[in-house]
């Protein structure tokens, strides 16, 4: 029942005018995600990977009813994010890309504030934040303001507080952008066990080795369009001869001249 | 409703957890009030002590010994000297570098020319004085020189003609309520002050609270949370009330106290004159005006992309009130047009001004306050749905 299918969603935004200044564009509408379909099955991560402006985020948006889909549905664990908004909400941990928590609090403060808004009982709220604290090394750090934390450490903290409701469903929009070498290995790793608990993880990312490393799926975006949906086995074995970063130019370089003809 | 609460207790907490907050927003603004009007109090006392304490030098010829003697009687300091050493050009010269306040010319034998006022051929004398009005102390000479003048010659007219010269005798009787002249004053001077101050608060928390969540990407992990938007809107819109309300009412302390010092010098004012009545009044308007202000401010700040176009757009906002302040800090008197008190932050600058001058209207208090919640509910309505609008919360 664990499962999140993303049925052939589409959303189009309207570009301001600065906006088609910066991307150079007269079109007056960007199809940001157009027809796009996968399944998330649990116990297994699935990577989402483009390169920027690919639809990625808004893809992860929608899932987490942060923005509606024009066409098509999404079903988290059968639940609609277009009927189902609250019942969704209550069962995904989403983390936006680039977040910056406010500098003033400790992780402490937000973990709780974070879990009162979930509506987590109290009792529980101390148990889960003993368990992610301890589990990202932030118990020592839990009453320094986020301000004064590294950024390995506010990353981190980022993260825990996603998923203070314990959620089924990881949506994780480039966790590792950023991040030193150790640090991002300590969030995969991380992944790694949510994945081994039978949750259900989504990631988005640019970078190849997370995907070949850490992924059971992919869907490689490009241009809002899916181009490649599969296991990593069968991507591997269908295109023998070339690694992931291979097809994946290949795909960028295809699609690229597709739009210009 | 117990999300408002956790809501508005992070907010709160924010504010009152952040010494520089603290001090900004809560102190700053009481403080520097007093500190302003004190200072500015003192600056009037002393320059009228200054000018009435100094002593004026004055250069005359042929001046009459009895307007000499009452001169030198008078309250004013005064040092004569006669034009024996100098001439009536370096005096005038001296005025004008304002090292001499004032220069007197009688003609020779004024007195003995005086006296023939009654022969064939008399001509009127003439008299002339010199003095800088750009000069302070020179000014004041004239002043003082010139009422010494005009009671000498009405001396001299009594001797001529006897008392048939007294037309009428009039008599000065001061009929005016002391506490109406004060708070005439307050009612000038406060209404605007507030609306200042409830803004200022508002404004140093309101883009930061709203827009600040937009600009670090949080607003995505609070809209993932099952809480209703107008939780949300609620429970900030509340927090940023009460801190506003406590950051005027710092600078309502601060004003209280300094009017004394401000006004003091004059001794026209002094703020005893209201009672718990006026003050619990003052207290409500305040309550609803601040619940409307920044009710608008974070209309603004849900709507703007980031925490400094957020500042930008409150400005105009900003500068229409204090136009609208002042304004009617100028009539001096709140207008008894029912329709006045359901245009917002105009009716409370008008409620102010007559709980200040003791003229109440209760009606006029009732729609104030009802008009502002209902104002109040259409911004969080209003707010709810900015909050819940992809296009807003989510623009690129
Ligand atoms: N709110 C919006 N209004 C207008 N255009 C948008 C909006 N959000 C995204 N877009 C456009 O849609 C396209 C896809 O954007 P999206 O952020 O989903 O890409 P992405 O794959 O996450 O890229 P990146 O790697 O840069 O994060 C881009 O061209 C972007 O400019
Ligand atoms: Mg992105």
């Amino acid at each position: 029942m664990n499962t999140l299918e993303v049925k052939n969603i589409k959303k189009t935004f309207k570009l301001s005018r600065k906006q088609r200044k910066l991307d150079k564009t007269d079109e007056k509408y960007k199809v940001a995600v157009n027809d796009l379909s996968f399944t998330a099955y649990p116990g297994e991560i699935f990577g989402l990977l483009g390169p920027n402006g690919a639809g990625k985020t808004t893809c992860l948006r929608t899932i987490s009813t942060l923005i509606k889909p024009d066409e098509g549905d999404i079903f988290v664990g059968g639940s609609s994010v277009i009927t189902d908004s609250f019942e969704v909400r209550s069962k995904i941990g989403f983390l936006t890309s680039e977040l910056k928590l406010e500098d003033h609090f400790t992780p402490n403060y937000l973990f709780t504030y974070f879990s009162r808004l979930h509506g987590i009982l109290e009792e529980d709220i101390e148990k889960n934040r003993n368990e992610l604290f301890k589990r990202f090394g932030i118990d020592e750090f839990m009453e320094v303001k986020v301000g004064d934390l590294s950024s390995g450490m506010k990353q981190k903290t980022s993260i825990a507080i996603s998923l203070v409701h314990n959620p089924n469903f990881i949506i994780f929009d480039e966790p590792t952008n950023g991040l030193d070498v150790l640090t991002a290995r300590s969030v995969t790793d991380y992944l790694i066990d949510l994945k081994n608990q039978g949750k259900t993880v989504i990631l988005s990312t640019h970078i190849l080795s997370v995907v070949e490393k850490l992924c059971n799926r992919v869907g490689i975006i490009i241009n809002g369009k899916m181009k490649v949906n599969d296991t990593i086995e069968n991507v591997k074995n269908s295109h023998p001869s070339k690694d992931l970063e291979e097809l994946f130019f290949d795909l960028v370089k295809e699609e690229e001249e597709g739009v210009l003809l | 409703m117990r999300n408002v609460l956790t809501v508005f207790k992070k907010e709160f907490y924010r504010v009152i957890t952040d010494k520089r907050l603290i001090f900004t927003a809560i102190l700053l603004p009481g403080l520097a009030i007093y500190v302003m009007y004190s200072l500015m109090g003192n600056a009037i006392g002393n320059e009228v002590e200054d000018i009435s304490s100094h002593k004026m030098i004055i250069y005359t010829e042929n001046m009459p010994d009895d307007l000499h003697d009452a001169i030198v009687d008078g309250t004013t300091p005064v040092e004569f000297h006669d034009l024996s050493d100098i001439t009536v050009d370096d005096v005038k010269d001296k005025i004008y570098a304002g090292d001499i306040d004032l220069l007197i010319v009688f003609p020779e034998d004024f007195e003995t020319v005086l006296d023939g006022y009654q022969d064939v051929d008399y001509v009127i004398p003439s008299v002339s004085v010199y003095y800088n009005p750009s000069e302070k102390y020179s000014e004041n000479s004239y002043y003082v020189v010139t009422s010494f003048l005009g009671n000498y010659g009405y001396s001299i007219n009594l001797d001529r003609h006897g008392d048939d010269l007294t037309i009428f005798n009039t008599s000065l009787e001061k009929v005016f309520d002391e506490n109406k002249e004060s708070a005439r004053g307050f009612a000038m001077l406060l209404p605007m002050l507030i609306i200042m101050f409830l803004f200022s608060g508002a404004m140093s928390i309101g883009p930061d609270s709203i827009a600040g969540e937009k600009e670090r990407g949080t607003i995505a992990t609070l809209l993932v949370t099952p809480i209703k938007r107008g939780e949300l809107a609620i429970g900030k819109v509340l927090s940023l009330s009460v801190i506003s309300l406590m950051s005027a009412t710092s600078s309502f302390i601060g004003i209280m106290f300094s009017l004394p010092n401000l006004m003091g010098s004059s001794g026209e004012m002094s703020n005893g004159i209201y009672g718990i009545k006026e003050y619990v009044l003052i207290f409500l308007v305040l309550l609803a005006t601040v619940l409307v202000i920044v009710g608008l401010i974070s209309m603004i700040s849900a709507y703007a992309k980031n925490i400094k176009e957020a500042s930008m757009l409150i400005l105009p906002l900003y500068f229409v009130s204090i136009i609208v302040a002042v304004s009617s800090m100028f009539s001096g008197e709140a207008s008894s047009s029912l329709v006045t008190y359901v245009i917002p932050i105009y009716s409370s600058i008008n409620m102010l001004v007559s709980i200040l001058m003791f003229e109440t209207v209760p009606l006029h208090l009732i729609v104030m306050i009802a008009s502002s919640l209902v104002y109040v509910a259409i911004l969080i309505f209003i707010i709810n749905k900015l909050f819940q609008s992809e296009k807003v919360m989510f623009s690129k």
